[in-house]
């Protein structure tokens, strides 16, 4: 649009509704959304609706992976941390989980990309899937998404965890001889998971916002790349899509949250 | 030329460019280029030349030649960015055009060494003044929907760049400048500057001698559409290429495939002889993703890499194609708008830079020092200025004389638009600023931002592509009111001194003329130009007859791929 006169810019507003009060706009584009009706991109040339389903399936695939990667290990090492707080394991986890979760997921994913694509050629360097779906070229985001969570999850089971160890019911359980395995599995956890419950289910808001950057560099067509494009395009339609988008994970997943932790904790339901 | 063809009338200037080279005043290189445009063909003038041509074609045909090894099929993976296909009348970015050019084709073909050639046209002459230039258009060519190529496809192209409607910056062009005329502040055709002489002869009449013409045929918003053409072209694509398109996804892909049949179900029959490739895919990658995209084997060819990632280009498994080109940054000053309507801080700004760093420091050293004027020395007419001096003391004396004795503050919009080295570029810019006193704020915005406001901000550094002539793109960006006009820059001096540049054959004597013209754009310190860039892209070892060319047009008719 490099040539385009003042005149033009307003004509291309008014052919497409740019130019009317913003509370109109705003009273349109809500009855639209209800009748599902996201508006139209104009970098894409496309309906928003479509648009925005198949990029949030494709950062759905992504994000799913990552949990799936993401909770039992950040469970599994939490739970070991825990049972012993100052042990070994506990300062290796802690340790771990504090370095990788403080490097910026820009940098896990440069060091990750030089060393197990551009280094040991393994692995695929970018994800733009342009020859249709490629588990390989999951690999390096799913990872580095995994890097950067796991240690969040992790550090807030390992709290939950040693704070139960030392609670009351734990130490009699252990004093009556019953076998520390079954102390563990059938009295700790339990109490121990409730926190990170809560928390892993609020990643999954964090996630959306939080895979841009990985999206990004990795070239993927997800949700947090359309998003990124459209801001930078002024794509309105899109932002605003994605918008409601990231708002309504956002609300689900605080409900999820709220209702899981209530069915998982006794004294919050019976009060 | 068909061989039935009468011999044609050697246009005079090709003798007098004959003498010239004869004489050691014009090299053959330049007299092959001139003859080309003239109407010979380019075998002819390759031959009367006696140069050998680094880009060979055959028969009538502007490609290269068919390679006796050569494998039919496969598909070329590109990696660029992928746009939308609007109108291209109205491109704005080379890549647009590149998705395109297999699809739409021009009326002429410059090949990467500069030579320009006929291509829907099949031949042309000019007057003796080059003020009429008639353009016989080759015969036979078959759009995709079955109808044939004629000069009614010209004509609705032509007038369409000129209607001040579209919007096209091909009016700016010196072919079309000087077809119009200013009437209700709007620039309109003039009356009877295109002429419809046959179903396959086109005229065009000039109110000004111009030897670009051929030439101007071949920037990339000229692609000739259909005479049915309504954008967006992505919804209806029909060309004349070997190629369609078949899946336009935004920012995601573009695949061209090759045409087999018309619309109607009837054998297509393309003009240009024989292609390789069964498919072109472009697969959207921003430019810092090109070359690790093409270092994991996604693609077999990427638009472009910058040269901060030249070590890693070579640490890889291809070929890195590098070109010379008239591409540069324009640093440039509006001077309608505070506080640049002030020359004397304009001069203090020009005084305060030195240019000769900026190759070392960007480029290690590639590519070429620029001179403020915009024509490079890689263009035929170049002139040599006198070289640019920096001079701290006159930077500041001129800041007092402007009004600022105790320095001033400027901020410089950057777009970034072909890469991070324009943001370097205005960083060295600041800390040889400061020396004079100005303090010069960057303001890094997104390159689609930049686009918005290029010709408006009132300091910008805007990135211009390569042109094969100095004077085309002075006639794009300075001459006073054209739409690519960034600078604001209007000086009815200028406009003469290139009109006369422009009607010159003898490349001795337009260098002579060009050097008023230099000197007045370098005078009115209007911009920091301090660097034409190299521009370097890659290709897998498999892809054969990869063009470079310096305005990173695509040119795949001729390439194949090893299986």
């Amino acid at each position: 649009m490099q040539a385009l006169t003042e005149q033009e810019y307003q004509d291309w507003l008014t052919a497409k509704g740019l130019n009317v009060p913003f509370y109109e706009r705003y009273a349109d584009w809500v009855v639209d959304v209800f009748r599902g009706d996201f508006g139209f991109s104009f970098e894409k040339n496309t309906e928003v609706g479509p648009l925005l389903a198949e990029r949030l399936i494709a950062t759905g695939i992504l994000g799913f992976w990552v949990f799936a990667l993401m909770i039992p290990i950040a469970l599994i090492t939490g739970v070991v941390a825990g049972m012993k707080e100052g042990s070994f394991q506990d300062r290796a986890v802690s340790f771990i989980s504090v370095f990788t979760t403080s490097i910026p997921e820009i940098a896990t994913a440069i060091f990750l990309t030089v060393i197990f694509a551009l280094g040991l050629g393994w692995l695929p360097t970018k994800s733009a899937m342009t020859q249709g779906f490629d588990w390989t070229q999951l690999v390096l985001p799913v990872m580095t998404l995994v890097l950067y969570d796991f240690g969040y999850v992790a550090r807030m089971t390992r709290a939950s965890m040693a704070e139960v160890m030392t609670s009351q019911y734990i130490r009699t359980a252990i004093l009556k001889g019953i076998p520390y395995s079954r102390v563990i599995m059938r009295h700790a956890l339990r109490n121990a998971l409730i926190a990170p419950f809560t928390v892993i289910v609020l990643q999954l808001n964090w996630l959306l916002s939080g895979v841009v950057v990985v999206e990004v560099f990795f070239q993927y067509n997800g949700f947090g790349k359309m998003l990124l494009d459209a801001a930078l395009f002024g794509d309105i339609y899109v932002i605003q899509a994605g918008t409601l988008a990231a708002v309504f994970v956002a609300v689900f997943s605080q409900i999820i949250s709220d209702v899981g932790y209530t069915l998982l904790n006794p004294r919050i339901r019976f009060s | 030329m068909t061989k039935s063809d009468k011999p044609r009338r050697l246009h005079p200037k090709v003798r007098e460019a004959k003498d010239l080279m004869d004489r050691g005043r014009m090299d053959r290189r330049e007299f092959v280029r001139v003859a080309a445009l003239l109407g010979v063909s380019a075998t002819a003038a390759y031959a009367m030349g006696g140069v050998t041509p680094s880009f060979a074609q055959q028969g009538d045909l502007p490609f290269p030649q068919d390679d006796s090894n050569a494998k039919e099929g496969g598909i070329l993976r590109v990696a660029m960015q992928v746009q939308k296909m609007e109108d291209p009348a109205t491109y704005s970015w080379v890549e647009m055009s590149n998705q395109t050019r297999h699809m739409l084709e021009h009326l002429t073909f410059t090949t990467p060494d500069n030579v320009t050639q006929p291509m829907l046209a099949e031949s042309w002459e000019a007057s003796d003044d080059l003020k009429t230039w008639t353009f016989k258009l080759r015969k036979g060519v078959m759009w995709h929907n079955g109808d044939e190529f004629t000069a009614d496809d010209v004509i609705f192209n032509m007038t369409r760049w000129m209607d001040p409607d579209v919007g096209s910056s091909n009016i700016g062009l010196s072919t079309f400048a000087s077809m119009v005329e200013e009437k209700d502040g709007k620039k309109q055709m003039l009356p009877g500057a295109l002429e419809k002489v046959d179903d396959y002869t086109v005229r065009l009449n000039l109110s000004k001698p111009v030897l670009s013409v051929p030439e101007d045929l071949y920037n990339y918003p000229t692609a000739i559409v259909h005479r049915s053409f309504k954008p967006p072209l992505s919804d209806n694509p029909i060309g004349t290429g070997a190629y369609t398109m078949t899946n336009l996804k935004v920012g995601e892909r573009c695949e061209l495939k090759r045409v087999t049949e018309t619309a109607d179900g009837k054998p297509f029959q393309y003009w240009g002889g024989k292609v390789y490739l069964d498919e072109i895919h472009y697969y959207n990658f921003d430019e810092d993703n090109q070359l690790t995209a093409f270092a994991s084997g996604d693609v077999d060819a990427i638009y472009e890499f910058g040269i901060e990632q030249f070590e890693l280009a070579e640490a890889l498994d291809g070929e890195i194609i590098e070109a010379r080109t008239a591409q540069t940054l324009c640093c440039r000053m509006r001077v309608t708008e505070k506080p640049f309507d002030n020359e004397k801080l304009r001069q203090a700004v020009i005084a305060a830079t030195d240019n000769s760093v900026y190759r070392d420091l960007v480029f290690q050293g590639r590519g070429d020092i620029g001179e403020n004027h915009h024509v490079s020395p890689i263009h035929p007419e170049y002139y040599e200025l006198p070289g640019l001096k920096r001079d701290v003391e006159k930077a500041k004396q001129l800041l007092t004389e402007a009004g600022y004795p105790d320095g001033i503050e400027l901020t410089i919009d950057v777009g970034n638009t072909d890469g991070p080295w324009h943001q370097t570029v205005t960083e060295i810019m600041r800390d040889q600023l400061k020396d004079a006193g100005i303090t010069l704020n960057i303001n890094v915005m997104p390159p689609s931002k930049y686009w918005e406001i290029w010709d408006k901000t009132p300091f910008g550094a805007t990135a211009w592509t390569h042109r094969p002539l100095g004077t085309m793109v002075l006639s794009l960006g300075y001459r006073s009111g054209v739409p690519w006009n960034e600078t604001a820059f209007a000086s009815e001096e200028f406009d003469n001194a290139l009109n006369d540049a422009e009607a010159v054959l003898d490349t001795e004597e337009r260098r002579e003329k060009m050097k008023k013209v230099e000197q007045i754009l370098q005078d009115a310190a209007v911009m920091v130009q301090p660097i034409w860039r190299p521009v370097f892209t890659i290709a897998a070892k498999k892809v054969h007859g990869y063009p470079p060319h310096p305005t990173q047009y695509h040119q795949f008719n001729k390439v194949w791929l090893e299986s």
